[in-house]
């Protein structure tokens, strides 16, 4: 590949990162607008982060808002206790996730649960979260706890507007993007690969199953927590819901949906899906009550059954096309 | 690299930057300049009419329709020149996410001076960081107690609250037993383990030791419990003289007949906050089990006052059935909305709908008749500067011959309630 078709290659990224860059100069005085956007990189952090579980590990993992929940309690509950910055707090929830899923991980994939069984134990952990903390009372409980609530304070991590937090979210997206990128390159990469195609198959060369599922568990973890102290202050209040099952379900679609194993395909897919469902409520759930959902589901359908690789493939080859009509064959990727 | 590309890329960068900035809606315009008054007061309902809680939410929203056409139909503000309302309403779907979302939505959209919503408390917790933020007035319909303890400045709750909820179910356990010259002295507690039971749960609790009561018993258990053998057993082992119980829907259902099944049915069984005994769809999975279970409501259907008796005859009208809690508790709370408009159009002329100056309208509210009143459960309306009014009380349904009726307070009862159970056990 010469230089002219590396940039070629590299050109939508630099794109998307410009216009996330300055989206908010754009948008930001809306602050609708800028939550949408920061909703949307959000579940695009998510998604992302599930994509080294389920897209290149092939774990369909459901237990997405476990992980987030456990960090959003950690630096929640250390900023409620001891005042702890979150900014703090975002690395150790994201520590207390991966080492919760390193816990939960080991035995899983020790006794070989694979499958439809992982992803059942693994919706299952989610539920077991919920129940453990509304049980128990010194740190869940069910009554909300609320964050200090201050206007503007960079210490809690706390803004009047949406665009800290935007900028926030996008750092964590381009870290989950940049792990992403940095495992698909690597050995543990190739052997998830590999995993993912045929664990059985795998082992018979010699990759380590057990220890590189567990790795991906953990870095998926550690991301997703680290989200979850940032949520905990966009929103300003811990509880036991946010161990929430179906949001769980919605993070694997997001991946899915967009393409497994591609690392920009369940970002394409958040902001295609998530910004297309919340135009939906805006404008026709008060008119037209539950019909978006229907909508939304019927697009999930159809993409599912003609487009069973994602939508990931399908924006390169529009690409691609877009490409040889304005450079020429030559340089289409 | 060539200068050519970079070129090129800056070419696409500021093409996409011009086709962005073009799709966006403008940003929201400042408010209108201060004394000039606008054509209608624009007030939002956020509810959620998507999802799990829909069912409340979409009652709830009927029940602002019709008080926004009846105080329109009324001559709208009357000290604003007979300025009318225009309700905007918005989905606010199942969870906080959504809850925000909604709330930035609605506000950039259509900037209203107040909102009534979400009923359910996390999410009003979500949304009322945007109203706080924007200084928009919230009037929430959403009743556990920590919705007012977190210091929000601008959210007023007409509807009495979760605890209120519990201290009404325990007084009227002990003015029913007084007055039916019965010695109850042992009270069991049960809650199903959201912010709302606990709250209930608290209410019940304080007011229980007020009375001099003993607590004998008290659980909190997961509302999608599928044995409650277990806690009956209990509960009649500890030898309660009544139960206060604030179930959800199955678990209501999955108690009584537990209560019935085993045996051990204690002297009277009240329910607290709403959900559980004695709304239709219980009565209707239960049949003859549901008979003289009692149940706190927010709402009196029954008040005997012209205003609630048209309210009631237009929401029949409309849906076919008697107003639901969610959306008798929008109908009044939207005519406190009203009573707050009209007093900040006396207390500042010049800027009315200023949302500092309609906050100090709320906190000026004293309202003994009139509407809000007159559908109201309790005879005042008067809110503390957190933005709860404490003397709001819960009324009593006790169903009765399959049909629930109100029984307590006793100057708002429709019948006599029915104590204790003549079928109890114990």
């Amino acid at each position: 590949m010469n230089t002219k078709q590396r940039t070629i290659k590299m050109l939508p990224l630099l794109v998307g990162l410009v216009v996330a860059l300055i989206v908010p100069l754009i948008v930001g005085k809306n602050q609708y607008n800028m939550v949408l956007v920061t909703t949307v990189l959000f579940y695009g952090v998510l998604a992302t982060a599930w994509n080294i579980i389920g897209g290149m590990a092939g774990q369909l993992d459901l237990a997405a808002w476990a992980y987030l929940g456990l960090g959003a309690f950690t630096s929640g509950t250390l900023l409620l206790r001891w005042n702890v910055t979150p900014w703090l707090g975002m690395i150790l929830g994201g520590l207390v996730a991966a080492g919760f899923a390193a816990l939960v991980g080991y035995p899983l994939f020790r006794f070989g649960v694979k499958e439809v069984w992982y992803a059942l134990s693994s919706a299952a952990l989610v539920e077991v979260l919920r129940v453990a903390f509304l049980m128990w009372d010194e740190v869940g409980g069910p009554v909300e706890r609320y964050l200090p609530f201050h206007r503007a304070s960079w210490y809690h991590m706390r803004f009047a507007s949406y665009v800290p937090y935007y900028y926030i979210v996008l750092g964590l997206l381009l870290i989950a993007l940049f792990v992403n990128y940095r495992i698909s390159r690597s050995k543990l990469g190739y052997y998830l690969l590999a995993l993912g195609e045929s664990e059985d198959a795998a082992e018979v060369i010699g990759v380590d199953a057990r220890a590189c599922k567990l790795k991906a568990l953990m870095i998926y973890a550690f991301i997703v927590g680290a989200t979850g102290a940032v949520y905990a202050c966009l929103f300003g209040f811990i509880h036991p819901s946010f161990f929430n099952t179906a949001q769980s379900t919605e993070v694997a679609i997001l991946g899915i949906i967009g393409g497994m194993g591609i690392v920009y395909g369940p970002l394409l897919a958040a902001i295609i899906l998530v910004s297309g469902r919340e135009f939906m409520r805006a404008n026709l759930g008060s008119s037209l009550e539950s019909l978006y959902l229907a909508i939304y589901a019927v697009v999930l359908i159809v993409i599912a059954l003609f487009r069973p690789q994602g939508i990931a493939p399908l924006f390169r080859k529009a690409y691609d096309w877009l490409l040889s009509r304005v450079v020429g064959e030559r340089y289409a990727a | 690299m060539k200068g050519k590309n970079w070129s090129a890329l800056v070419v696409v960068v500021v093409m996409l930057t011009v086709a962005l900035s073009g799709c966006v809606t403008p940003s929201a315009p400042a408010q209108p300049a201060a004394p000039k008054l606008p054509e209608s007061i624009v007030i939002g309902s956020l509810e959620p009419l998507t999802g799990a809680h829909a069912v409340f939410g979409t009652e709830a929203k009927i029940g602002t329709e019709i008080a926004v056409d009846h105080i329109n139909a009324a001559g709208g503000i009357k000290s604003l020149n007979g300025l009318k309302l225009k309700l905007v309403t918005e989905d606010a779907g199942e969870n906080a996410d959504s809850a925000k979302l909604g709330a930035e939505s609605i506000i950039s959209k259509h900037h209203p001076v107040a909102i009534l919503g979400l009923y359910i408390s996390r999410m009003t917790i979500a949304a009322s960081e945007v109203t706080e933020r924007e200084k928009v007035i919230l009037v929430a319909d959403a009743l556990v107690d920590s919705v007012t303890t977190s210091g929000r400045q601008y959210l007023f709750r007409p509807a009495p609250k979760a605890s209120q909820h519990g201290a009404s179910a325990v007084q009227f356990v002990v003015d029913s037993a007084k007055k039916a010259g019965l010695d109850f002295t042992k009270v069991a507690i049960l809650n199903e383990d959201s912010s709302f039971g606990r709250s209930n749960a608290t209410g019940a609790m304080d007011a229980a030791l007020n009375n001099g009561l003993t607590i004998v018993y008290q659980k909190e258990y997961p509302y999608d419990i599928t044995d409650a053998s277990s806690i009956v057993a209990d509960i009649a082992a500890a030898k309660a003289d009544f139960v206060v119980h604030c179930p959800y829907f199955t678990d209501a259902i999955l108690f009584a007949k537990t209560f019935r099944e085993t045996g051990n049915i204690p002297k009277f069984i009240v329910g607290m906050g709403a959900s559980g005994y004695t709304d239709p769809e219980s009565i209707q999975a239960l049949g003859e089990t549901a008979e003289y279970y009692a149940n706190t409501f927010s709402y009196n259907p029954a008040k005997k006052t012209p205003q609630n008796e048209k309210f009631v005859a237009d929401f029949k009208a409309k849906t076919g059935h008697i107003p639901t809690e969610a959306a008798g508790m929008n109908y009044y709370a939207a005519w406190v909305l009203k009573e707050a408009l009209e007093l900040s159009g006396q207390m500042f002329p010049t800027d009315p709908l200023n949302p500092d100056n309609l906050r100090q309208a709320f906190l000026k509210l004293d309202l003994t008749s009139g509407p809000a009143v007159e559908t109201y459960p309790g005879d005042h309306i008067a809110f503390t500067p957190t933005g709860d009014n404490p003397d709001a009380k819960a009324v009593v349904l006790q169903v009765i011959k399959g049909e629930p009726r109100i029984v307590w307070p006793l100057e708002d009862a429709e019948v006599e309630a029915i104590f204790p159970r003549p079928d109890a056990t114990r």
